[in-house]
C-alpha cells in the first residue's frame, strides 16, 4: 500500500487533517502525520489494526503545548516491507480535562508508554489496565508532573544541582 | 490430588543493575520452579534527560544524547541528527552517509561480540566470555583510533560527520576484518551454531513466539530471532544502506528453523557480525570523494536551525533494535521545544517479561541476557516467602550457580565457577 492509498482510505472514513513530510536523503522517506480529535482517536487506531493486523507500535510522545496537551503516536505499518509506512497520529486534550482513551486493548505494547506519559505529563488514559507508576519513585509528590511547563511542573525551588557544571552554586556560597 | 499445597513465591530481581542504561527491577512470581508472572519497575537511574534537553541548544544536545548509553552511543547520536535533519530539511553529503554506515557497523560488531560473551558467561562458559571480549578489543582500538574514544566517539554532527576516515584507518579496518573472518568467526560459529551443550542449553529457553513479538512490538535481534523480517535500515531505506545491500537476517538462513528462543537470537547476532563486515567492505568500495559536512561551523548550523519549523522523527537500527528520536522546533530559538528518545530495550523488556511466563527460574539469567540488557550485573535477589515472611538474599553468584547447575546436567564436564562479573560491565560501558 502506498501512502496515497492509505490517506485516501482514512479520509473516506474519518474527518482528519493529514499532511506528509519528506526527508532530503538519497532515498526520500515519506511520513504521514494525522491530526485527529480525541473522540475519533480510538476508532482510527482500531482502523489501522484492521488495515494491517501486525501494525507495530513505536512510541507515545507527550507534549505540553501551552494551552493544551498533545500526544503523538508513531506506528509502522507493513513492517516487513521496504519502505514500510511510517504514520504519526497526533491527538490532544485540554489541560482542564486531560483525558485520552487508552489503547491497552488494541495495542498491548502501548501500556508502558501510557504509564510513562501519565506520570510525566498528567495525561489520564481512560481505561488503562495498569495505572501504576513506571519511572518515578513511589514517594514522588502527587500532582506534580515533571515535564509540564506550567505551575504543575517542576518549580525552581525543587531543582538542586542542575545546570551547567561551572554555574552550579556550591552549598553555603552566595 | 487435592492434597497438593500451592504457594507462590515472589522474587524481586534488581533494582540496581549498574551496567544497564536502564536499571530495572523484575518481580517474579513463582509456583515451584515455574514462573507465573513477571512485573517490571523502571526508573532507578532516571536522569531527567528530557528536562535537561529543554535547556540545551541543538549542538549541545548532540553530546547529551550520546551519553544516554555507552554501547549505543553512536546510534543515539545518529538517530538524533537524522531527526533534526528531517525537521529542518538538511541534506547530508554522500561521503558522510558512508562514514556513518561504517562507524555504525563497527559499533554493531563490538556490541554483538559483547553480548555473545555475556550469554556465554550466563550459562557458565567463561571461555566464550574471554574469547569474544578479547576479540572485541580489536574493534574498540579502531574506534579509538578514529574517534579518539573507546565509547562516545562523537562522530556525528548536524549535516554530516565530524571526522573523515583516512587511508590508515581503512587499512586498519580491513586488517581487522581479515582477523575476524579467519580467526574469530570460525570459533564463534563453532560455539554458537554447532556446540551440542550450548544448543541444548539455549534451545527452547526464553521462547518469544512470533505472535507475542508482533503484539508487543519487539525490536532488533529479539524480533528477528522470532522470524519477523524487520530491520529499520531496510524498512526505512536509511541513508546509503539500500546501496550496501541491507536485508534483515533471520535464523532461517543459518539453521533452517525459527523457534524464537535464545539460541535463535544468538544465531541472528552471529549472522549480523558477518553482514556488518560485508557492509563495511562494500562501503569502502563505493565511498565517493566528497566533503563530509554541510555546514563548515556549528554556529552556521545553529543559525539555519533557528529558522526551522515543524517536527522530525529519526529512526535507526541500533545493535539491540529500533531507536527512535523525535524533535520539534521552537522557531526563533536555537534549541528544540521538545526532544524525546526511545531505546529498543524498553519494548523488548516487556516482550521478554511476557515470554518468561511458564519458564524455569534458572532460565531467567540467560533469557534476559539474550535481549542484551546483560543480567550479569544483577547484584542481589531477595526471596521472600509470602507465607512465613522469611527473607533469604540470593546474590548474583547464587543465581549464576543455578544456571551453571542446569548446564552441568546436560554436560558434566563444565567446570565453570560462579563468579560475579558485574563490576567489569560497569567499567566497560563508561
Amino acid at each position: 500500500m502506498t501512502p496515497e492509498e492509505l490517506i485516501k482510505r482514512i479520509k473516506e472514513r474519518f474527518e482528519v487533517e493529514i499532511y506528509t513530510s519528506q526527508t532530503k536523503t538519497l532515498h526520500p522517506r515519506e511520513r504521514i502525520w494525522i491530526e485527529v480529535s480525541r473522540n475519533d482517536f480510538k476508532e482510527l487506531m482500531k482502523y489501522f489494526q484492521e488495515i494491517d493486523p501486525h501494525a507495530q507500535f513505536s512510541i507515545i510522545i507527550g507534549e505540553d503545548r501551552g494551552d493544551h496537551l498533545s500526544a503523538t503516536y508513531h506506528l509502522e505499518l507493513f513492517c516487513e516491507n521496504s519502505p514500510s509506512l511510517s504514520v504519526a497520529v497526533i491527538t490532544s486534550c485540554p489541560k482542564e480535562d486531560p483525558k485520552i482513551p487508552s489503547l491497552g486493548d488494541v495495542f498491548p505494547s502501548s501500556v508502558p508508554y501510557e504509564r510513562e506519559n501519565q506520570e510525566f505529563l498528567g495525561i489520564i488514559f481512560e481505561g488503562i489496565p495498569d495505572p501504576r507508576r513506571l519511572f518515578l519513585p513511589d514517594d514522588f509528590p502527587e500532582g506534580i508532573y515533571p515535564l509540564r511547563l506550567d505551575e504543575k511542573g517542576i518549580t525552581p525551588e525543587m531543582v538542586k544541582n542542575a545546570g551547567h557544571p561551572y554555574k552550579i552554586k556550591k552549598e553555603g556560597s552566595k | 490430588m487435592n492434597s497438593r499445597i500451592e504457594y507462590w513465591v515472589k522474587i524481586p530481581i534488581g533494582p540496581i543493575h549498574p551496567a544497564l542504561e536502564e536499571p530495572e527491577k523484575f518481580i517474579i512470581t513463582l509456583d515451584g520452579e515455574r514462573i507465573i508472572h513477571v512485573d517490571i519497575k523502571l526508573g532507578y537511574n532516571l536522569r531527567g534527560l528530557e528536562w535537561i534537553a529543554m535547556r540545551r541548544n541543538y549542538i549541545q544536545l548532540l553530546y547529551l544524547v550520546e551519553r544516554i548509553c555507552g554501547i549505543c552511543s553512536f546510534s543515539h547520536n545518529h538517530t538524533y541528527t537524522r531527526a533534526v535533519e528531517e525537521m529542518a530539511g538538511i541534506e547530508v553529503p554522500e561521503r558522510a552517509e558512508y562514514i556513518r554506515a561504517i562507524i555504525g557497523e563497527l559499533e554493531r560488531i563490538h556490541s554483538h561480540l559483547l553480548n555473545l560473551g555475556v550469554v556465554g558467561h550466563a550459562i557458565g562458559y567463561d571461555t566464550v566470555l574471554h574469547l569474544s571480549w578479547l576479540a572485541r578489543e580489536r574493534v574498540m582500538d579502531i574506534l579509538e583510533a578514529i574517534g579518539g574514544n573507546r565509547v562516545n566517539y562523537a562522530m556525528n554532527t548536524i549535516g554530516g560527520v565530524r571526522r573523515d576516515i583516512e587511508e590508515k584507518h581503512k587499512r586498519m579496518i580491513l586488517e581487522m576484518i581479515r582477523y575476524y573472518r579467519e580467526e574469530v568467526m570460525p570459533k564463534v560459529e563453532e560455539i554458537f551454531l554447532y556446540d551440542p551443550t550450548v544448543e541444548a542449553r539455549l534451545r527452547d529457553a526464553g521462547v518469544i513466539p512470533k505472535r507475542i513479538a508482533l503484539e508487543y512490538s519487539a525490536q532488533g535481534p529479539t524480533a528477528r530471532g522470532s522470524g519477523i523480517k524487520k530491520d529499520v535500515r531496510y524498512n526505512e531505506q536509511l541513508g546509503v544502506y539500500p546501496e550496501l545491500g541491507i536485508r534483515p537476517i533471520t535464523p532461517k538462513e543459518f539453521t533452517g528453523v525459527i523457534k524464537g528462543d535464545v539460541f535463535d537470537r544468538m544465531v541472528v547476532r552471529v549472522g549480523e557480525l558477518w553482514q556488518s563486515m560485508e557492509i563495511i567492505e562494500k562501503a569502502f568500495d563505493q565511498m565517493p570523494e566528497d566533503k563530509i559536512k554541510t555546514f563548515s561551523k556549528d554556529n552556521v548550523a545553529l543559525a539555519k536551525l533557528k529558522k526551522a519549523e515543524g517536527a522530525g522523527i529519526g529512526r535507526y537500527e541500533a545493535p539491540r533494535g529500533e531507536t527512535i528520536h523525535y524533535v520539534r522546533a521552537n522557531p526563533g530559538t536555537d534549541g528544540p521545544a521538545k526532544w524525546k528518545a526511545r531505546e529498543p530495550t524498553f519494548p523488548n523488556l516487556f516482550a521478554v517479561a511476557r515470554a518468561l511466563v511458564g519458564e524455569q527460574l534458572a532460565d531467567v539469567p540467560v533469557a534476559i541476557a539474550s535481549i542484551d540488557p546483560c543480567l550479569s550485573c544483577t547484584d542481589r535477589v531477595a526471596i521472600i516467602d509470602s507465607k512465613t515472611g522469611k527473607k533469604k538474599v540470593l546474590t548474583e553468584k547464587d543465581l549464576l550457580k543455578a544456571s551453571i547447575e542446569k548446564t552441568k546436567e546436560i554436560n558434566p564436564n563444565i567446570k565453570a565457577k560462579p563468579e560475579a562479573v558485574g563490576g567489569i560491565c560497569g567499567g566497560v560501558r563508561l
